[in-house]
């Protein structure tokens, strides 16, 4: 661009003449002040001057990291704005935030809040409503405020790495089980190649692993001589099958006289329909012997009555009375 | 011209030396203190006067207006699309905005809008106004007031304004410019906007940037004036150097670091 050099003279009046100079300048100057002022209204409108706010106090012990005019989030979106930071009489942080009227609603008296520090980046304050029918949080009111800090986690890393670093150490020494254990497999793994293999590994040495082969040889030579025996000629087997032979003419015999057992059997049931049939006539001749004997005892009573009546008709009847002197 | 090293100076002349800054300061700054003070009584805005305040206002302002706002568009535009892109890369998105405001309206375009009214300022009186100075081996007359306010106090005042307007409209400018190469021509990132400005021009920033924008454009009208005043006319002009360009520069540098000190230490 080429600089536009004005020259003007000292004396006004051989100014060049430009039209309407001073109606521009006039412009300029009320553009310029309507842009001052249109440019302040906007950051006192962008830092919430004309909002009707209601204040929340958030107590912390710690306030590192919180600035004044930093945003509380809730969802992440800003509904709130730091406006001081004192310290209170028992030594605690108390974060005064200005929550607007129209976005006070989220908070209820069950919200919590939560200070988020980060390795990198701003504190953040966090507001969370869990259960949104809850009453709405009252104006002034305190609530704690629940830290989250990354870099207060650091020293817990470092000294627990540290404890990691050092059981590392001790696992490579060379005194170290690890290296010990390690010198146990390859000696393990020494005899394994060895001449008898797995078994010497197994056993620790090559004299006990040949004294398994010998027990293995011995056993073959055993199981041999058992099949000999056994299976062989006039084995064992032979006599089993004999004895066989034998149990089943006893088991045939058996089954003879157990079909005699039975026939018996057969008698002895119609001799029991028998001894039911005398059981049957001797309950009907028990029933008729006590009829016979209530007339006997009838009868009886009669020849009573009658020995009373002789008694007394009779000459010799005793005198039953007693006369006085 | 004489050496100016003081090494090469005696006693008696370190003495003279240090004599003749100090009254060349005061003079800067007697001269700035009569002629904010001139400005800022009514009696100078009589209709001839306002005629040629008027004059240097279009002369100074609205010829270069469209052109600096141009230039600082795009660098603006250049600068914000650098930052926000990298930002985005870095997944440091969230931080760009506020950064971009910072650097951009509080920081550079005001130094950028007083530099380019320096110059300019400068190339005029280069080619027109050494005429103010006195002849060379005299001392500074005295300024008649009538001289002041009829030739002076309008280029002061021309000069101060057309720092402002320019700052200001560059500012306002690149505001728009970042929402729109953040949020693209979407409504809905507005209420976000305007409050990362909020949380950006809390009251201390927003005095410093207005003050700071005063006094580049107090120190941009007056010190290149003062010194041209106070300057010997001299036949041959062995200087390179604008007259009162180094102390501009220094006075501007000034500014900015007690800005930045006040605001950020």
């Amino acid at each position: 661009m080429e600089p536009q050099t004005p020259t003007p003279p000292a004396d006004p009046d051989a100014l060049p003449p430009i039209a309407q100079v001073e109606r521009k300048a006039i412009a300029l100057l009320v553009l310029i002040t309507a842009l001052v002022l249109g440019f302040l209204l906007y950051v006192m409108v962008a830092r919430g001057v004309f909002e009707s706010t209601q204040q929340l106090v958030l107590v912390s012990d710690d306030s590192e990291g919180v600035i004044v005019g930093m945003d509380l989030t809730f969802s992440g979106f800003p509904i709130g704005r730091v406006r001081r930071i004192e310290l209170a009489a028992d030594g605690k942080a108390r974060i005064v935030i200005d929550v607007p009227r129209k976005d006070a609603r989220w908070l209820k008296t069950s919200s919590i809040f939560t200070m988020e520090r980060g390795m990198v980046g701003e504190t953040r304050l966090r507001a969370f409503s869990g259960i949104l029918t809850d009453p709405p949080l009252p104006e002034n009111a305190e609530r704690g405020l629940l830290r989250g800090d990354t870099g207060a986690e650091i020293p817990r890393i470092v000294a627990s790495a540290r404890a990691v670093l050092e059981n590392l150490d001790n696992m490579t020494r060379s005194d170290s089980s690890i290296n010990t254990s390690l010198t146990h497999l390859q000696t393990v793994t020494g005899r394994l190649s060895g001449p008898y293999g797995v078994l010497t590994g197994v056993l620790g040495s090559e004299d006990s692993a040949k004294k398994i082969i010998a027990t293995l040889d011995n056993t073959n030579a055993l199981l041999r001589k058992a099949d000999q025996r056994i299976f062989g000629a006039k084995g064992i087997m032979d006599s089993t099958q004999a004895t066989v032979d034998g149990s089943q003419a006893a088991v045939a015999q058996l089954t003879q006289l157990l079909t005699e057992v039975r026939a018996s059997l057969q008698k002895v049931d119609a001799v029991l329909v028998e001894a039911q049939a005398v059981g049957a006539n001797a309950r009907v001749a028990s029933a008729d012997l006590g009829a016979l004997r209530a007339e006997v005892e009838m009868s009886l009573r009669k020849v009573s009555q009658l020995v009373e009546e002789v008694n007394r008709k009779w000459p010799f009847a005793r005198d039953t009375e007693i006369k006085l002197p | 011209m004489p050496p100016t090293s003081f090494l090469h100076l005696d006693t008696g002349a370190w003495g003279r030396s240090i004599l003749r800054v100090a009254t060349s300061w005061w003079f800067m700054v007697h001269f700035g203190a009569v002629v904010l003070v001139m400005a800022l009584s009514p009696s100078t805005y009589n209709k001839a006067h306002r005629a040629t305040t008027a004059q240097y206002i279009y002369t100074s302002t609205w010829q270069v207006l469209p052109w600096f706002t141009a230039m600082a568009a795009l660098l603006s535009l250049v600068l914000i699309r650098v930052v926000v892109v990298t930002a985005l890369s870095y997944g440091l998105s969230q931080y760009a905005l506020q950064m971009v405001v910072r650097v951009l309206v509080l920081e550079l375009i005001p130094l950028s809008a007083a530099m380019f009214v320096a110059l300019r300022a400068g190339l005029a009186f280069n080619a027109g106004a050494t005429d103010l100075a006195p002849p060379a081996g005299t001392a500074p007359a005295p300024l008649s007031l009538k001289r002041l306010r009829r030739e002076l106090v309008p280029r002061v005042l021309a000069s101060a304004f057309a720092v402002l307007a320019l700052a200001m409209i560059s500012s306002m400018i690149a505001l728009v410019l970042v929402y729109l190469t953040v949020y693209g021509l979407s409504p809905w990132g507005l209420p976000g906007y305007t409050r990362t400005v909020g949380q950006v021009f809390d009251l201390a920033v927003t005095l410093g940037f207005i003050l700071k924008t005063v006094f580049f454009s107090l120190a941009v009208a007056v010190v290149p004036m003062a010194a041209s005043l106070e300057t010997p006319r001299q036949p041959v002009n062995l200087d390179t150097v604008q007259p009162g360009a180094v102390r501009l520069f220094l006075v501007l540098l000034l500014i900015e670091a007690a800005s930045l000190a006040i605001k950020y230490i």
